[in-house]
């Protein structure tokens, strides 16, 4: 049962993360079924960048390889590391360290009201709630977005309901942030203030976008196609085969024609 | 309506949630024990009283007792037909009542004030090992995902209506009661599934954020 389950991570497993480990995330043949479906497979790599971009079409895992990392799944097959400790040793304690941003900030807020839910994340970590409170009001401030505090969460632009999406996560002092496609649902110029904010952010990022301006200044981009690994390097290298691949295939489909799985 | 509470800074949204449910808690036993039609009428009426705090558009706030129509006059013909209509009406009456009591807590408290207030009567649970937090935070959700909830069925409504002929007179002709049986019979299953796409997505958000029962303090 449930609560057996988390006393028994609770003693067997006191995962110590180191922080400063390089690379944060070691990979070494991992893989992932979901209901025997092969989701992922074969991915061997370390992570080390501060920005690492995640490219590729909708349904070959980019998603899933996130949610790898902060333990909201866990491998298959083969052995994943996270800040030195084994991805299956701990996943319960992996998001204290590993922040994640949903695709759709309406599936992340757990608390209807801006304050209530940025102070959740506190007292997720042990803070009395009256003091939760008052950090997350000045953590909202200090980011420029005290005037939402009070507001229901459902009634933000999406641009502002990313922002307090990633400020949510943010305050919990996550050493990596993932994001899922934050850009999906802005328009351009909440998406340019967006990324100009995440630019300056001092943790590392990892971030899955569909658009390259969004992955401007990043070092690194990992392209997964069918759950593979199919490009990894720097940005201009990958995204130019990966546009190419793109541009291939548009072809071959030829005008009106859909490829499998791609409607 | 994706947010039941309303904001306000009347003295009713001040007071300390857990002195709401107290008081809550003890004029609903105290309704229990009104056996009066009068004496409920005056229970009622000084509930309504009560509604103006929410400010402006506070009438609005008494719809939540539109879905229990049905309900309620299946209660007064079943009491009313055997002959005790007062009976009926009382049981109506004292519903109504604690119905909208309830609904003004709800609409008056913030849900982590809630939380903080509830969390404590589960602290024995904390003896074996259970967080009091896992109970707390379930009664939580669910008063955040009811009215979450309530938006799919009224947009799976909208979709049902944009495409039923018989909604812009075409099609074959039908009663009213049929071409609603027909609708609920047809929404309920996506209904049921978005309802259950739903709480995979809150429990995703939540292990994501360290689940129900917190991060454990660092070694």
């Amino acid at each position: 049962m449930f609560w057996r389950k988390r006393a028994e991570t609770q003693r067997t497993a006191a995962a110590v993360f180191d922080l400063k480990a390089d690379p944060w995330a070691r990979l070494s043949s991992v893989g992932l079924e979901i209901d025997g479906r092969t989701i992922l497979q074969d991915l061997t790599l370390e992570l080390r960048e501060a920005r690492i971009g995640i490219v590729g079409l909708n349904g070959s895992g980019k998603s899933s390889f996130i949610r790898l990392l902060n333990g909201l799944r866990q491998p298959t097959s083969g052995h994943l590391e996270i800040f030195g400790v084994d991805a299956a040793l701990d996943p319960a304690a992996l998001p204290r360290h590993v922040g994640f941003v949903f695709q759709n900030p309406d599936h992340q807020a757990i608390f209807p009201i801006v304050e209530e839910d940025v102070a959740f994340g506190l007292t997720q970590l042990g803070r009395p709630r009256d003091e939760a409170l008052a950090a997350a009001r000045t953590f909202l401030v200090d980011h420029g977005a005290g005037h939402l505090a009070a507001r229901p969460i459902a009634d933000l632009s999406e641009g502002q309901k990313q922002l307090v999406a990633i400020l949510a996560v943010l305050i919990m002092q996550p050493a990596v942030i993932l994001l899922d496609e934050p850009f999906s649902a802005l328009d351009g110029l909440a998406g340019r203030r967006l990324q100009e904010w995440l630019a300056a952010l001092p943790q590392r990022l990892v971030l899955i976008s569909h658009d390259r301006a969004h992955l401007q200044g990043f070092e690194r981009i990992l392209w997964i196609e069918d759950g593979r690994l199919r490009g990894d390097g720097d940005p201009a290298t990958v995204l130019a085969a990966y546009d190419r691949e793109i541009e291939r295939r548009a072809t071959l489909a030829g005008p009106g024609g859909w490829s499998e799985g791609h409607l | 309506m994706i947010c039941l509470y309303v904001e306000g800074r009347s003295w009713l949204h001040r007071l300390a949630a857990g002195w709401k449910l107290i008081v809550l808690l003890l004029v609903s036993i105290l309704i229990m024990q009104l056996r009066s039609v009068p004496q409920l009428s005056l229970a009622l009426a000084a509930t309504l009283a009560l509604y103006p705090v929410l400010g402006e558009g506070w009438i609005r706030r008494l719809q939540v007792l539109r879905p229990l129509w049905p309900i309620l006059v299946i209660i007064l013909l079943v009491h009313g037909l055997p002959g005790d209509w007062s009976l009926g009406l009382l049981v109506v009456l004292r519903l109504c009542t604690m119905v909208l009591l309830a609904h003004l807590v709800t609409l008056t408290t913030r849900l982590d004030a809630m939380l903080a207030a509830i969390e404590p009567l589960f602290r024995p649970l904390a003896w074996i090992g259970i967080s009091p937090r896992l109970p707390a935070l379930a009664m939580v959700l669910v008063i955040r995902f009811v009215p979450v909830l309530a938006g799919i069925r009224e947009a799976l409504d909208e979709a049902w209506r944009a495409r039923d002929p018989s909604e812009r007179g075409l099609g074959r002709r039908r009663t009213r009661w049929y071409g609603k049986w027909r609708k609920m019979r047809a929404l309920l299953p996506p209904l049921l599934i978005q309802a259950l796409r739903l709480s995979d997505q809150v429990a995703e958000a939540l292990t994501a954020r360290g689940g129900a029962a917190g991060f454990r303090p660092e070694p």
